[in-house]
């Protein structure tokens, strides 16, 4: 038998066994099981079934077999052992060598190593799949994105016509109702795809030259009425010192400020609010200004700070009070997106105190008045303007029609898909284009492209172009302009923004 | 004389071989994975559809990390079935199925072969066979040791399947 004797001379622990050629035992020797003589060894363990096949298929060729590391196991003892057995035409003989020691301890290295590979492959699946559902949630969030702004923008427009319509005081009341619900509930999108972005790390910051003393005076007037509704005093200190004009995120800086803003004013109900902007520092184009946020408000808890810019966090319970609970978690995410720092120490019943540093750049060179936001005012040598409205939705076609003909210095026409749009250009000449994106047949920006290229006349060719869509980011905006329109408009849409828009398109056009 | 036939659970490390044998032979899961070193063999009796009780021998082997041309020769010695099991969470697991099946057939024409695909409760079913087909992947059974989904008729079904 295959160096049996070797085997043997290392290893104390090895049965021999002899067994007849219909199955019945006939010897043991040194036995490590409890085995019986003359018991069946095919009820001994199911291994040995493999012997009727042995003994089947005889031959001196094909006498001899081994089995390494079998687990045997009688109704007292469990071993790992391996088997040795040969046939001959008398009877059969079985080797048993016990290494369950040595087995037990590679089982313990071959658990470890599997165990890894198995715990980094599940990882690398656990990150697909995670991988995988943000994915479907970035896409999820940017589609019902589209679906609830195109409804909304329809809402908000014809609100705006009919505060303009005769009502009476209840009518106006419930107008203003729906108009403050719905700018909730644009609010409330806004917050969701912001918060998807900073998760998915997609939000971008820009550097841009802003008005930064016209937004925090934005500030000062919007919040003073509310303050006056409140009965709460509202307080504004700026340094003077701070520049008219900075570079930075002045969406981002919006956001931040209003959000806190609103909280402290949501908060407040008696007392006052304190707004106080201040320089840390300036050195050559560099400041830092300091925000600070002051209320005299209900407070938050001590415990309940340390989770104050978690998502999802609403310490005060009372429905009257409206949020998602977002807000704070977006303040936190943008400052640290602008590289700022957030602090904030309040105290139950005497308010709560927000301070923010942000950096900003600032032009050396630049007079501060040079980039206001310009004035157009329609061109006087015609008396109406011809629009051509490119939608399929026949609720934002019959509430930019209302907006545009109340004016009384346009004409509408309305093409509902692209290919239409194109046919309607060919026959009547258009001052300038309302283009959905999303339109059938030929898409918003196939559209423009063959009117930019496809003709020679002018007349054509030109048309300035207002792309509009659902879709309220910047590669929305970046792709219209990519793709030769002239300007871009997220609905939901003011009727005040669409008609600077629309006026200062034709108004530039006029110019050229 | 009790009928008895000998199968033999092969396929990588890690895609409930032993969960399967388990599960079919105690009827127990755990969700523990313990290796398995060697082979461990239990039987089973399955009643035949033609009334005949067949002893079915599970041999239970080591899962290999590559080829099934690593699991021990001994071990496929005298067998009657081949049960392939592979992990519908784990390509790799799948990776060299159509090779491995390919040599076994060459190696042991006698043999049946099956192919499993295990661990059904962690994937969608539709979306699993889609990627199989995907991979040019064949198999006989989707299978769940854990919710003991197809345990049973698969058992049965290899049981007449080599007692025919």
């Amino acid at each position: 038998m295959v160096n049996h004797q070797n085997q043997i001379q290392f290893n104390q622990k090895t049965q021999f066994t002899t067994v007849a050629l219909d199955g019945s035992i006939k010897k043991i020797e040194n036995p490590l099981f409890d085995w019986k003589t003359n018991v069946s060894i095919y009820d001994v363990h199911p291994f040995f079934e493999i012997l009727k096949d042995f003994v089947e298929n005889y031959s001196p060729e094909n006498s001899e077999f081994n089995f390494p590391c079998i687990h045997l196991e009688d109704k007292k003892t469990e071993k790992i052992c391996d088997v040795s057995i040969k046939v001959d035409q008398k009877e059969i003989k079985i080797v048993l060598f016990d290494y369950t020691k040595k087995y037990n301890e590679l089982n313990e290295i071959a658990q470890q190593r599997n165990e890894s590979i198995l715990t980094a492959k599940e990882l690398a699946l656990k990150n697909k799949y995670l991988l995988e559902k943000e994915e479907f949630k970035n896409d999820f969030i940017a589609n019902i994105n589209h679906e609830i702004r195109t409804p909304l923008t329809s809402i908000l427009g014809f609100v705006e016509v009919l505060e303009k319509t005769q009502l009476n005081f209840e009518q106006e009341e419930l107008a203003r109702i729906i108009k403050r619900e719905s700018k909730h509930l644009t609010a409330l999108i806004d917050d969701m795809i912001d918060i998807s972005k900073i998760e998915s790390g997609t939000l971008k910051v820009v550097d841009e030259r802003f008005a930064f003393i016209n937004l925090v005076n934005g500030f000062e007037k919007s919040y003073a009425k509310i303050a006056e509704k409140k009965g709460v005093i509202f307080e504004t200190h700026i340094d003077s010192s701070i520049q008219e004009y900075l570079i930075g995120d002045r969406t981002r800086v919006y956001q931040i400020i209003n959000n806190l803003l609103n909280n402290a004013f949501k908060f407040t109900e008696e007392g006052k609010v304190t707004f106080t902007i201040s320089k840390n520092y300036q050195r050559t184009n560099k400041t830092s200004l300091n925000f600070k946020i002051e209320d005299t408000g209900i407070g938050i808890l001590e415990e309940n700070i340390p989770y104050l810019f978690e998502r999802f966090t609403r310490f005060n319970h009372d429905k009257q009070i409206s949020g998602t609970g977002l807000g704070l978690a977006i303040v936190k995410n943008l400052v640290d997106l602008l590289n700022g720092e957030i602090k904030v120490t309040s105290e139950p019943d005497k308010g709560t105190t927000f301070n923010i540093k942000l950096p900003f750049k600032f032009e050396i060179t630049k007079t501060s008045t040079e980039r206001k936001k310009k004035k157009y005012t329609l061109p006087e040598h015609k008396k109406k303007f011809r629009i051509l409205l490119v939608e399929d939705e026949e609720v934002t076609q019959y509430l930019i029609m209302k907006i545009l003909i109340a004016q009384g210095r346009f004409f509408v026409d309305v093409a509902i898909n692209g290919e239409q749009g194109i046919n309607y250009i060919e026959k009547r000449h258009y001052d300038l284009i309302l283009m959905d994106l999303t339109v059938s047949k030929i898409d918003g920006f196939q559209a423009t492209h063959i009117i930019r290229n496809n003709y020679g006349d002018k007349f054509i060719s030109e048309i300035p172009i207002i792309g509009f869509s659902g879709k309220a980011d910047d590669k929305s905006r970046d792709k219209c302009i990519r793709a030769g329109m002239d300007d871009f408009i997220a609905k939901p849409f003011e009727q005040e923004e669409l008609l600077y828009k629309i006026i200062k398109q034709i108004a530039k056009k006029a110019a050229d | 004389m009790t009928l008895s036939k000998k199968v033999v659970l092969i396929g990588h490390f890690g895609v409930g071989k032993t969960s399967l044998f388990r599960r079919f032979i105690e009827n127990e899961f755990s969700e523990e994975y313990k290796v398995t070193l060697g082979v461990q063999i239990k039987k089973k009796a399955i009643q035949l559809s033609d009334g005949r009780e067949l002893s079915m021998i599970i041999w239970d082997t080591e899962g290999h990390s590559n080829s099934v041309e690593d699991t021990r020769k001994s071990y496929l010695l005298g067998s009657h079935a081949f049960v392939y099991v592979f992990d519908l969470t784990r390509d790799d697991s799948f990776r060299n199925l159509n090779i491995d099946l390919e040599y076994l057939k060459e190696t042991y024409p006698k043999v049946t072969i099956k192919v499993i695909g295990n661990k059904l409760d962690l994937v969608n079913e539709k979306e699993a066979i889609l990627h199989l087909k995907e991979k040019n992947i064949s198999f006989d059974y989707l299978t769940s040791a854990k919710t003991n989904k197809n345990i049973e008729n698969f058992f049965s079904d290899l049981a007449e399947k080599i007692t025919e």
